[in-house]
């Protein structure tokens, strides 16, 4: 009790920089639940659960341990791949774009150290399995994914992210993201057959090289992020 | 020098984006319009907005994930 005290404290200190909240914001609100204890309770299942997968499949543990780990810096950071498509059009702002584009410049010089490692060592090269085809089933899958995701207020990771924090219209959408999932995998292998296999297969280290590739990779995210950063202050002049 | 509230409890980013926007218009210069949101995306795209057109903006974490936005009109 006596922290809550000094906490309380602390708030009223704050130096308040107009009088407009003073009184009737303060009083008419609810008094925030104090849940450090659930919070502790939650991050000693999370561990001990951890522990225990990892007793059976070490991979298992660490799949728990980052799925964790994505879902707090999503929730912390309020990174969101459906805003960083969206928000360019809708507000102008761009900062989240050029955060996915970081985060996939990372991405791309993690996934090429791997894969170049593996094909110094003479090792088959991981993740093959998901270089596939591009093809306008591509372009026509990820303009209706973009309607999607901007309808139910997320994508995947974005969606369950928002279940967790509690809120209720993103359970609806999960329950029809799993509804359509479901139903594309239950035609993946007509639209294979008939579209998707027919485009190529690109995989970039073998069309220029390793060096290459990701030259080529890297440049084509900084430009697309001088372009987001452009059109951020070109909105900014309005 | 009024304040309004804008309720956006269980609405999905943009929603309360786009109700902002248009409720802003209608304030005068001065006004100050609270927004309620309980959808952490809108909690970035909200501010944002405003400080993009020159209003001042605070947010405060009112409950467990609910959020004021409070933005003074200013041109």
């Amino acid at each position: 009790m006596a922290e809550e005290a000094v906490v309380k404290n602390l708030e009223e200190a704050k130096p308040k920089p107009s009088s407009r909240r003073s009184s009737r914001r303060t009083t008419a609100r609810k008094p925030k639940k104090d849940q450090t204890l659930q919070g502790l309770v939650l991050l000693a299942l999370v561990i001990a659960f951890g522990i225990y997968l990892a007793t059976i499949s070490a991979i298992i543990g660490f799949f728990w341990l980052t799925g964790i780990a994505f879902g707090f810096i999503l929730r912390r950071t309020n990174f969101c791949f459906t805003a960083s498509m969206r928000d360019p059009i809708m507000s102008g702002s761009t900062s989240l774009t050029r955060a996915v584009l970081i985060a996939l410049a990372i991405t791309s010089i993690g996934f090429i150290a791997v894969q170049y490692g593996a094909s110094l060592k003479g090792l088959p090269i991981p993740g093959m399995g998901f270089v596939v085809p591009i093809s306008f089933a591509t372009v026509a899958g990820a303009f209706l994914f973009g309607i999607g995701m901007v309808l139910a207020g997320g994508c995947a990771s974005g969606t369950l992210m928002r279940i967790g924090e509690g809120f209720g219209m993103q359970m609806l959408s999960i329950v029809f993201f799993i509804i359509g999932s479901f139903w594309a995998a239950r035609d993946m292998g007509w639209w294979t057959l008939n579209f998707i296999s027919n485009g190529p297969r690109i995989h970039l280290p073998e069309v220029f090289g390793w060096t290459g590739a990701i030259a080529v990779q890297l440049v084509f995210i900084a430009v697309l992020y001088i372009l987001a950063d452009k059109w951020e202050n070109r909105n900014q002049e309005n | 020098m009024a304040e309004y509230e804008l309720d956006c409890l269980g609405e999905a980013c943009p929603i309360p984006l786009v109700k902002t926007e248009n409720r802003m218009k209608e304030l005068a210069v001065g006004d100050t319009l609270i927004v309620i949101i309980d959808h952490s995306c809108a909690l970035k795209n909200v501010p944002e907005w405003a400080r993009k057109n020159n209003h001042t903006v605070e947010v405060e974490e009112t409950g467990d994930s609910e959020w004021e936005i409070f933005i003074d009109k200013s041109a």
